[in-house]
């Protein structure tokens, strides 16, 4: 321990740099003196600098063409990335949107389409995208071509569309069904594609496809302006990708990747953004497959079978799913390895066999390797290196010897949160009113038949012996499970059946008794996902990030760390770390915190307290209370009679699904069903 | 041929395919049913089977349309070709399963899944390295014996093939259902934890299960090979696609659910191909496939499956 330097102050602007991987560390060694941002931004422009000359360098036409597929691959891999490693939505028929992109275009700007001209295709003709064509001896026919620029978002937006007609029947399956859902529409597209010739020329594939033209130049078969076409598209996809991981978007999506259950209670419609993925992947998809075959000039069907998809899956893979510049370093690599580095090693092989004339070795060809290439990677990846070589989740700077020295502080009590306020409620309207709740799970009932009313400002307990069906009552009361009996009305409005998500922007908020935090997102970011239901940025806000959107996400940053102080240090410092990196009391806390973040009437817990030792749980139960005279309705459950005891105006007791008993805390223990419950029934006679 | 005639034709040519897809299936569905995995391994060790059946078949003697081998030696060649090929492909899945799947176990996700796409990738790749692109073609030991049934066909091959899938699935139904072991198997599926803390030894069931899927896959991989009169690299993603479907139809995760699912499966290829058209066959069977996960996960035939949580 001798070696113990003095620790900085703790500085809140600047965090302490973050703990690198070592290959990382000695790549940066030599311009460690630069300060972050300007290392970031001198990285940045000198990559800028090299892709633009790139082609002055290199100057060989088919290692530029190589290199332009190469970024093609990587729009891909982008778009598989949002759907893989942003939602985590596993889906192994990719290849079936990049066919759409490329079928749209490749059917709209080539002679494979001509039906006979009619005046509807007048205005068409206007706009320049079809013309009409004399055939001797036959009435005339109409050429389409369509613009190149007007087909790539074009194609994005079907391919979009496509990704939610397939998405569709996915939503609720569990990630590996979806993956094989997914993969039997990735057989059906290309089969489809095969099978109706008159549009596609079948298996011969299209021909004569049009290449794009810009200001008068025809791209043609040269591969510079595809290169930097295609280097402009990665560039503005990154960006999308980057913008898009840092929003309300994408924190929504790594929940739903995290846990989908607990994604849904923080108030996340995860149908829509489930959906949105699907699109936002299959939209980047259908506009590479556009660019694919405006540069080749023809597709076929067999360019987009399954081993297209598992192409790009090892790109991700290999890269970092997740991980922005990790996914397209990933593509680059295997592209690069399949087009020159194998090739090069071919020869070299062939030379060596010339030289010690082994006729075997002239005869190897290594390209046709790549395949077992990619299932090596697949498989080693898997095995040794789960999170890519770029991973996504930042390391996280460790706390400083001041900080893990200091002295936990009690924040919260008696401080008031902005924007929790006292609800005026009609005089009489109960904050909860429950009535004649049931639930059955085969042959048992959960909940009988049960009644509660909780009126506002007060902390409710509700308790019971194990299995007698709280939990399950909580779940019915949010929206995880939906009740075969009874009503559940929210300051006086009928929520029952609501979707949890809907029932979170109604206003009830909870916690859950086996912790359900998105274990690889900061503590901060787990908290900004208990905003969901509050913040209102869509993904187009998200990219563009309009000054309204820039204000809600400071808005809601600031109200997070608001939140967050309620623990005073226990969670502050440490905002930026993974949730699946804080200790057990700190967990229970967070969920709270993030429960607290989506502004709720009525805070469910359960177990709030469980794990925790005498003191905290005292500390916590005193949080509650103080949560409560914010304005705040509290119901928890709890085991632990003291907290109850202590902060309870009402008790509640279940007991095989049924309530025994209501009242004060003294009155509910005197109560003989109550003891009877707990105790057994020969103790309570004997008693 | 009348139209009876050829619909029972293509009755006994679906009941040939769908006996193979069951075979195929039932590893599917017992690797499900143990560790909830989709192992796309097991579609190219179907593969890798077909040409280890095809290199013993050709070792005891049994050659292109050499029909040297009769009577008793002929049976005691194919047992021992069976034999030989379900060792084998039992003992290429334990491996595939002790190296690659036994330190994924516990990993939450899709990891172990994407693992077993690259297992299947590599060894469809060493075939198709080392064996190449082409057909090969396969021994076609048995006589030419058939009977007529009204207009329709039924060969030898056809019985020979029913009566293997047959006995195997009877063989693995009492296993399953009678023997300690097979006890064992079921109590894994229903809870991994509470079976160990029983004192069953969960790393052996699971490897247990590997080696009896891939055996009954490798035994699928010769009758292919018996029946096409050829195999090639590409045969294991077709046919394990399909053979997948059937056991999503009959429910993942349930044995009996697999043999049915298997039958279906064929009939709908065979009857589909007759009467719709051949090329449509695969997205008709996908579309089952898509149809049933996302309306009725639990499979078309309605039979209970492990309770997962």
């Amino acid at each position: 321990m001798a070696d113990v330097t003095p620790a900085p102050a703790p500085d809140l602007e600047a965090a302490p740099p973050a703990r690198r991987a070592p290959l990382t560390a000695a790549l940066l060694a030599p311009v460690r003196w630069m300060p972050e941002t300007a290392r970031k931004r001198v990285g940045l422009a000198l990559l800028i600098a090299g892709a633009v000359l790139f082609p002055f360098i290199v100057r060989n036409a088919g290692d530029i063409d190589a290199a332009a597929n190469a970024l093609a691959f990587a729009i891909l891999a982008l778009g598989l990335n949002i759907v893989v490693g942003f939602a985590g939505l596993l889906d192994l028929g990719y290849a079936a949107f990049f066919a759409i992109g490329a079928y749209i275009y490749g059917m709209v700007a080539s002679t494979q389409i001509t039906p006979n001209w009619a005046d509807v295709w007048q205005p068409l003709q206007w706009l320049g995208l079809v013309s009409r064509a004399h055939v001797e001896g036959a009435p005339d026919v109409v050429h389409l071509h369509f613009s190149f620029w007007l087909m790539l978002p074009g194609a994005a937006l079907v391919a979009a569309l496509f990704g939610i007609l397939f998405g569709a029947p996915t939503l609720r399956l569990r990630g590996d069904y979806l993956a094989i859902v997914t993969l039997g529409f990735g057989e059906i597209i290309p089969i489809v594609v095969r099978n109706t010739p008159d549009w596609t020329n079948g298996p011969m594939g299209l021909n004569g496809v049009i290449s794009p033209q810009l200001f008068g130049l025809r791209f043609g078969v040269t591969s510079t302006p595809y290169y930097y076409l295609a280097a402009l598209l990665v560039a503005l996809l990154m960006f999308v990708s980057y913008r898009l991981k840092e929003s309300r978007i994408g924190r929504a999506w790594m929940a739903i990747r995290e846990d989908e259950i607990a994604a849904g209670a923080m108030g996340i419609n995860r149908t829509r953004l489930k959906l949105m993925a699907f699109a936002t992947g299959a939209g980047f998809a259908g506009a590479t497959g556009t660019f694919y075959v405006a540069k080749l000039g023809t597709a076929t069907p067999d360019m987009f079978q399954f081993p297209v998809s598992v192409m790009v899956l090892v790109m991700i893979v290999l890269g970092g799913m997740g991980s922005v510049p990790g996914v397209v370093l990933g593509a680059l690599t295997l592209q690069l390895l399949q087009s020159w580095f194998l090739q090069d090693l071919t020869q070299w092989v062939h030379a060596l066999g010339r030289l010690v004339g082994s006729g075997a070795l002239q005869q190897v060809e290594l390209v046709q390797t790549i395949e077992l290439i990619f299932g090596i990677i697949l498989v080693l990846m898997m095995l040794y290196r789960r999170e890519g070589l770029i991973p996504a989740s930042r390391t996280t700077a460790s706390l400083t010897l001041t900080e893990q020295a200091a002295m936990p502080t009690r924040g919260g009590i008696g401080a008031s949160l902005s924007k929790i306020q006292d609800v005026q409620l009609p005089a009489g309207t109960p904050m909860l009113e429950v009535r004649g709740l049931t639930k059955r799970f085969g042959g048992i009932t959960a909940v009988k038949e049960l009644g509660l009313t909780i009126l506002p400002r007060t902390v409710v307990g509700l308790i019971g012996p194990n299995g007698s069906g709280k939990t399950t009552f909580f779940n019915l009361v949010t929206g995880l499970d939906s009740p075969d009996g009874g009503r559940v009305f929210l300051m006086g409005e009928d929520v029952t059946g609501l979707p949890s998500h809907a029932i979170v922007e109604r206003g009830i908020a909870r916690t859950f008794q086996t912790l359900r935090l998105f274990a690889n997102l900061t503590v901060l970011e787990n908290v900004l996902v208990g905003m969901h239901a509050r913040t209102r940025a869509t993904a187009v806000g998200a990219v563009l990030r309009p000054p309204s959107v820039r204000a809600e996400e400071t808005a809601s940053r600031e109200w997070a760390m608001e939140v967050l102080a309620i623990f005073g240090n226990r969670l502050l410092p440490r905002v930026n770390h993974l949730a699946s990196s804080l200790s057990y009391a700190n967990r229970r806390r967070l969920e709270i915190a993030r429960a607290v973040a989506s502004r709720p009437r009525l805070l469910l817990l359960d177990e709030p307290t469980a794990g925790m030792n005498p003191a905290e749980t005292m500390e916590l139960a005193e949080q509650i209370r103080s949560l409560n005279r914010m304005g705040l309705t509290v119901l928890l459950i709890e085991h632990k009679l003291n907290v109850v005891n202590t902060i309870s105006d009402k008790v509640a007791v279940l007991d095989y699904g049924e309530k025994i008993a209501e009242g004060t805390a003294e009155e509910v223990h005197r109560n003989e069903d109550v003891i009877r419950a707990y105790l057994g029934r020969t103790t309570a006679t004997r008693v | 041929m009348t139209l009876l005639d050829i619909v029972l034709q293509q009755v006994i040519n679906g009941l040939s395919l769908g006996a193979m897809y069951s075979l195929l299936a039932l590893g599917f569905t017992m690797v499900y049913g143990i560790i909830e995995l989709i192992n796309f391994a097991h579609f190219n060790i179907f593969m890798v089977g077909s040409f280890i059946a095809m290199f013993a078949l050709q070792f005891l003697g049994l050659h292109g349309q050499s029909r040297l081998l009769i009577g008793w030696p002929l049976v005691g060649a194919l047992s021992l070709g069976f034999a030989s090929t379900m060792l084998a492909t039992g003992c290429l899945g334990v491996v595939i399963e002790r190296v690659a799947l036994r330190p994924m176990r516990n990993v939450k996700g899709t990891a172990a899944m994407i693992t077993t796409i690259g297992v299947s990738y590599i060894l469809f790749n060493i075939v198709l390295l080392t064996a190449g692109a082409g057909a090969q073609n396969y021994p076609n030991p048995l006589p030419q014996i058939s009977w007529h049934i009204g207009g329709a066909v039924l060969r030898l091959r056809e019985v020979l093939l029913w009566s293997v899938s047959l006995v195997l699935m009877a063989v693995l139904h009492i296993f399953v259902q009678r023997t300690k072991m097979g006890k064992a198997m079921r109590a894994t599926a229903q809870d991994q934890e509470a079976a160990r803390m029983m004192g069953i030894e969960v790393d052996q069931i699971v490897m247990l299960t590997f080696f009896i899927g891939s055996a009954l896959a490798g035994a699928a991989g010769l009758i292919f090979g018996l029946y096409y009169n050829n195999t090639s690299f590409l045969i294991g993603y077709t046919a394990g696609l399909r053979a997948f479907t059937a056991a999503v139809l009959g429910g993942i995760g349930n044995i009996v659910g697999a043999m049915m699912g298997g039958l279906i499966i064929g009939l709908i290829e065979a009857l589909g191909g007759q009467f719709l058209q051949v090329r449509w066959t695969d997205v008709i069977i996908f579309s089952i496939l898509i149809a049933v996960l996302a309306l009725r996960p639990t499979g078309l035939l309605g039979l209970s499956t492990p309770k997962k949580s």
